[in-house]
């Protein structure tokens, strides 16, 4: 078969994924996201969520299969290609991975900063979403001073500065209250209205049914069919959506899974 | 090249307290062995230009109670003859007896020298810079006036302390080398630390979408900010070290030191040390940050 990921944001292809010498956490997974798609990653711990989620952001390669990102197969990018690519993906980590000796502001700022943003545009995107998330009084506050709610909004923040076309989310409402929890989903929403594919692994069931959107399953590292997602024939999203209205997928989510 | 930009809290590091008095010692050693080196080089050209042209005449001293003034001697006036008919000397004067006793005076002390002394009468000669004179024929000339006269160009002496200076100022040199060897030696493990100290913010920055670049100047701009302190340290320290040796040195009054003052261009130079201490520092740091974190995803 071609690797052909190019109508994708995001493909795997018969990937798998070993630390080490170990047995591999991630077993033939094959799926494909669509543009401005939006899914939940649901699965017991230790399924293999957070690899899935490394191997999206570049943090890690897969020890097999392919993986294609914006239509560019990721074995035969070059390293330096690769900050590019970084810039257009928001993460939100689940241990957050914020910078302690930054403020709150900084931390945020730093992605804009990176990619080498103006200072004065800087200043006004980060003290309105950090406003929004509600540490607009905590905006020049050190981060071992916020709490952990606090630090994981700085962190979704972090992530969502730059409008990014894909947003990987770990756990990004496990310590916040049921109110925020849903106030950051509905920043989420907000995104992908505009464009941005969202994959957010949780283990929250109620948030997962409340916004109903469809889940990518992973258990004991090989992703499952899932029963809200309809078909998974591994189409791309242009045939996918002439179908739409058949009731063929409604999720923007081609999955190839090969259980064993 | 550098970024001011703090991501990264490499201020912190217990290296960062450690770096610029690591790069204050090398600036020192650095300026002391180049003030050397300058100090050398200028003996060795004074030293040159004003032995190269002289010539002395020995005439042996008459035993017993024989001894004329040297003005008078047959054998100094033979040898004063040959010189003053030679083509190439424009100068050939008898050294006065008093003279040859003031250079004696600093071995043997004042009042050691007396007139009982036997003192050879020496002849001070001077050839023409541009005229191409023989030694040879010279010398073949005043031995045939009497075998026992000596003539010295100086020549053999002063070729013998230029390659004596010669090789410390090759020493100097490699002591120079050295120093640069392992100044930069000092930074790539000082760097390599700081990148295994906060390579979990660099995993952050580069997941966040930072290039190689973007770190690497932050490291050099830490380099060179450390550098320039440790210079600076290195040659307020130097400076005095090398003014007090001159001082010492000017002290002596052998004659045989030689003069330990600087010019201005060599003190400009000495004072480029740090800068450049510093340039290699931020060079070191960048390019050790690019080629490590190459090897990251």
């Amino acid at each position: 078969m071609v690797f052909d990921g190019s109508d994708y944001v995001v493909r795997f292809e018969n990937v798998g994924l070993r630390y080490g010498l170990g047995p591999e956490v991630l077993q033939d997974v094959s799926f494909s996201l669509a543009p401005a798609s939006y899914h939940f990653l649901v699965g017991p711990s230790g399924a293999g969520k957070s690899s899935l989620l490394r191997l999206m952001y570049l943090a890690m390669k897969p020890s097999r299969g392919l993986i294609s990102l914006f239509g560019r197969n990721m074995a035969t990018t070059p390293r330096e290609e690769l900050p590019g690519l970084r810039r257009r993906i928001g993460v939100v980590f689940q241990d957050y991975r914020l910078l302690n000796h930054l403020s709150a502001f900084d931390n945020v700022a730093l992605p804009l900063r990176v990619a080498g943003g103006r200072e004065r545009d800087i200043q006004k995107h980060v003290e309105e979403l950090l406003s929004w998330v509600g540490l607009g009084d905590h905006m020049n506050a050190s981060l071992p001073t916020l709490s952990g709610g606090q630090q994981q909004r700085v962190s979704i923040a972090r992530a969502v500065i730059t409008k990014p076309q894909l947003l990987l989310a770990d756990e990004p409402t496990g310590n916040v209250d049921d109110r925020i929890a849903l106030r950051l989903m509905h920043l989420f929403e907000e995104l992908n209205k505009l464009g941005t594919t969202i994959i957010t692994a949780t283990h929250n069931e109620s948030l997962v049914k409340r916004l109903g959107h469809p889940c990518l399953r992973l258990d004991n590292g090989r992703l499952l069919s899932d029963q809200s997602d309809g078909s998974a024939d591994g189409a791309p999203p242009s045939r996918r959506r002439r179908r739409k209205g058949k009731g063929d997928d409604q999720s923007g989510l081609s999955r190839r899974t090969e259980v064993g | 090249m550098i970024s001011r930009r703090t991501d990264l809290p490499l201020d912190g590091d217990v290296l960062a307290g450690f770096l610029p008095w690591l790069i204050a010692f090398m600036v020192f050693l650095a300026v002391v062995a180049a003030a050397g080196m300058f100090i050398l080089h200028d003996a060795t050209a004074n030293w040159s230009a004003g032995l190269t042209h002289t010539l002395t005449v020995q005439v042996p001293p008459t035993k017993g109670d024989k001894a004329l003034p040297a003005a008078e001697d047959p054998r100094v006036l033979d040898a004063l003859k040959v010189l003053r008919t030679t083509t190439g000397i424009i100068r050939a004067d008898i050294v006065p007896q008093t003279k040859v006793l003031e250079l004696l005076e600093p071995w043997l002390g004042q009042g050691g020298a007396t007139e009982d002394l036997p003192l050879p009468y020496l002849i001070d000669a001077e050839a023409d810079p541009d005229a191409n004179f023989d030694m040879a024929t010279l010398r073949s000339r005043l031995t045939k006036a009497h075998p026992k006269i000596s003539v010295d160009n100086h020549r053999d002496w002063l070729d013998r302390l230029v390659g004596l200076i010669d090789a410390v100022e090759w020493i100097a040199r490699g002591v120079l080398l050295l120093i640069g060897l392992a100044t930069v030696g000092t930074v790539v493990f000082t760097t390599r630390t700081g990148l295994s100290v906060h390579r979990e913010t660099i995993e952050v920055l580069h997941l966040i979408g930072a290039r190689d670049d973007y770190v690497a100047k932050q490291f050099a701009w830490r380099a060179l900010t450390l550098g320039l302190r440790g210079g600076v340290i290195g040659l307020a320290l130097a400076v005095p070290t090398v003014l007090a040796i001159g001082y010492l040195a000017s002290g002596i009054e052998a004659g045989l030191l030689p003069d330990a003052s600087l010019g201005a261009i060599q003190w400009i130079s000495l004072a480029l040390i740090p800068i450049l201490a510093a340039a290699i520092a931020t060079l070191t740091a960048r390019i050790t940050v690019t080629r490590t974190l190459a090897s990251m995803l």
